[in-house]
């Protein structure tokens, strides 16, 4: 078995000839949702599941994540925690925000929270930042997997309000979540353009791509905040 | 201009802060603070870094500090949070959704003890609850008492006899399903307690067992308040449905408001306005509930004068009838059986 960081905190396990995306665990000895506990030189990883997580597709689909050790990172749609757990491994120290709107997934989320440091739990709608806007600082990353009609709109209102000017987007869009019936490409390129021109806050696409076939008709997208001219 | 913070409040000039007035650095008072409503009107303008002033006006001495203890009351909060959450109403749509499981439940287990002891003693002709009850007091039909008034069928039984260790195992079986009919009339009893006390205008019109559907239907007392009442009159007619499709109920016609006696003992032409009077009345107690919680009887008198004078103006079936108008009948009445 031998261990291969791919990107800040991303690892790469290879174990009897497979490989294993995973990170390191953060809160030794336990794992989160049944995932299995890998051990190399004193060091535990958590394997890490693409076909769980929309953010570990996206590192399979080599799409670079900008999150480092010391990120600020603003996560939408946290559900319980699946993958917020991840991304609390890559941030030893750094601070993820987790909103989740769902009162009896927060009651689980909260449970992960206890036993990490570096997660703050926001029960609220991500579609209106003001209610937590006391609560977030300027982030490095926003990673959002709500799946709701409105998610182009959630992303460009959060990003202004939160995003640094050189910080990503991240960004996973279900079709279905859109539109049940059409297209998914027809419904991605409708998507890719409410974010590049419809809101106040506009965004410049820096890679996209399909998440299958680890979750069918989804797209995944790394975008930054273009610069308002004033 | 003044914002507000998780850690306090902040005054900004032309060129930044200008004053920085910290709440106590105790993790409830601050998970109390956190969750004030009228954060929203003073919330800061977009970029603005709430970290960086923390440290800056000495709040927290770096961000390690920060970081903490911005967990530990963002965590106390959620919790908090998600306690409040656990209203009276999140009780009784639990209830209510409970009563629900366990009809399922129990129809399936008494239909299975019917055939299963109906080997033994076929004559018996009782079902669901009465059945479950028989057969976890007696067991064998040979030791139902002469006193008892089905110990002439038990005696002339054509069914085959129950040898002993079958007639432990269907007793257990029937006892079993004694303790979730027990549990039923239990969770039944609680959601008349807890109805009486948290909406007792609604209990007052429509009964406390229809009142406690409609507030788990909506998903909540105060939503129920805010409904239009031509959706509470329609309210649990696609729930029954789906128990139609599956075999389990009658032709849905109505919501479910049309099982209060008023509108079902009511002649059929005289149904659909009962019922748009009563949902406007469980509206109307709805919204008491919500704003005051005290008790109007008055609005039940009304109902009542209400109804009265429909019945006077439709004494009779409607006399030409379309062919729909009577297919409504017939159907009507196959659905209120
Ligand atoms: C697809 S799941 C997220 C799964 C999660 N990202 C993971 O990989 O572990 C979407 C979540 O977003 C939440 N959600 C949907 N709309 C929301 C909103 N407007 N505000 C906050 N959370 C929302 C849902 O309750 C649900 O838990």
């Amino acid at each position: 078995m031998d261990v291969n960081e791919i990107s800040e905190g991303i690892f790469e396990v290879r174990k009897g000839g497979k490989k294993i995306l995973a990170t390191k665990n953060a809160n030794p000895g336990s794992n989160v949702y049944g995932e299995n506990l890998l051990e190399e030189e004193g060091e535990e990883y958590r394997a890490w599941d693409a076909r769980r997580s929309k953010l570990a597709a996206m590192v399979l689909k080599k799409m670079k994540v900008p999150i480092k050790s010391d990120s600020r990172v603003l996560y939408l749609g946290a559900a319980s925690g699946t993958t917020v757990s991840h991304v609390s491994d890559m941030l030893p120290n750094g601070i993820v925000y987790a909103v989740e709107f769902s009162p009896r997934t927060m009651r689980e989320l909260i449970q992960l929270c206890d036993t990490r440091s570096n997660i703050v739990p926001i029960l609220a709608d991500a579609s209106r930042p003001k209610l937590y806007a006391h609560i977030v600082e300027q982030v490095d990353v926003i990673f959002q997997d709500v799946a709701q009609p409105n998610q182009a709109q959630i992303a460009a209102v959060n990003a202004e309000q939160f995003l640094k000017e050189d910080g990503h987007l991240l960004l996973s869009i279900k079709a279905r979540s859109i539109d049940t019936v059409a297209n998914p490409s027809k419904v991605f390129k409708e998507e890719v353009n409410k974010l590049e021109k419809d809101f106040d806050t506009q965004f410049n696409i820096i890679k996209k791509h399909d998440l299958a076939p680890f979750h069918e008709d989804h797209l995944g997208l790394v975008a930054k905040k273009k610069l308002k001219e004033n | 201009m003044k914002i507000i913070t998780w850690y306090g409040i902040l005054t900004i000039g032309d060129d930044g802060v200008t004053e920085c007035e910290p709440f106590n650095k105790d993790v409830d008072e601050l998970a109390e603070l956190l969750l004030q409503k009228d954060v929203v009107a003073y919330f800061p303008g977009s970029g603005f870094d709430i970290r960086t002033v923390a440290i800056e006006c000495g709040f927290v001495e770096n961000d390690e500090e920060y970081n903490s203890l911005l967990r530990d009351v963002s965590i106390r909060a959620a919790k908090l949070q998600i306690s409040r959450t656990n209203t009276p109403d999140m009780q009784i749509i639990q209830a209510v959704e409970a009563l629900d499981d366990i009809d399922d439940v129990v129809n399936v287990l008494s239909e299975r003890l019917s055939e299963w002891y109906g080997l033994h003693f076929p004559e018996l002709g009782l079902s669901s609850e009465s059945l479950v009850r028989f057969v976890s007091e007696f067991g064998s039909r040979n030791n139902v008492p002469a006193e008892h008034p089905m110990f002439e069928k038990a005696t002339s039984s054509m069914g085959s006899e129950l040898p002993s260790a079958d007639e432990e195992l269907i007793k257990g079986f029937a006892s079993n399903a004694c303790d979730l009919y027990d549990s039923r009339h239990n969770i039944e009893a609680s959601i008349v307690r807890n109805m009486e006390k948290m909406a007792p205008n609604v209990t007052l019109i429509t009964g406390s067992l229809i009142g406690a559907r409609l507030i788990s239907m909506t998903g909540g007392l105060a939503r129920l308040s805010q409904l239009p009442s031509s959706t509470v009159q329609v309210m649990g007619a696609n729930r029954a449905l789906f128990k139609h499709l599956r075999g389990r109920a009658p032709s849905p016609k109505h919501g479910i408001i049309f099982n209060n006696p008023l509108v079902k003992n009511s002649p059929w032409w005289q149904r659909g306005k009962i019922a748009r009077a009563l949902a406007a009345k469980i509206s109307l107690a709805a919204r008491m509930d919500v704003y005051s919680g005290e008790l109007h009887p008055e609005i039940k008198v009304n109902l009542e004068k209400k109804v009265n004078s429909i019945k006077a103006a439709n004494p009779k079936p409607p006399i030409k009838q379309k062919p729909a108008g009577k297919g409504y009948k017939g159907k009507n009445k196959g659905g209120e059986r």
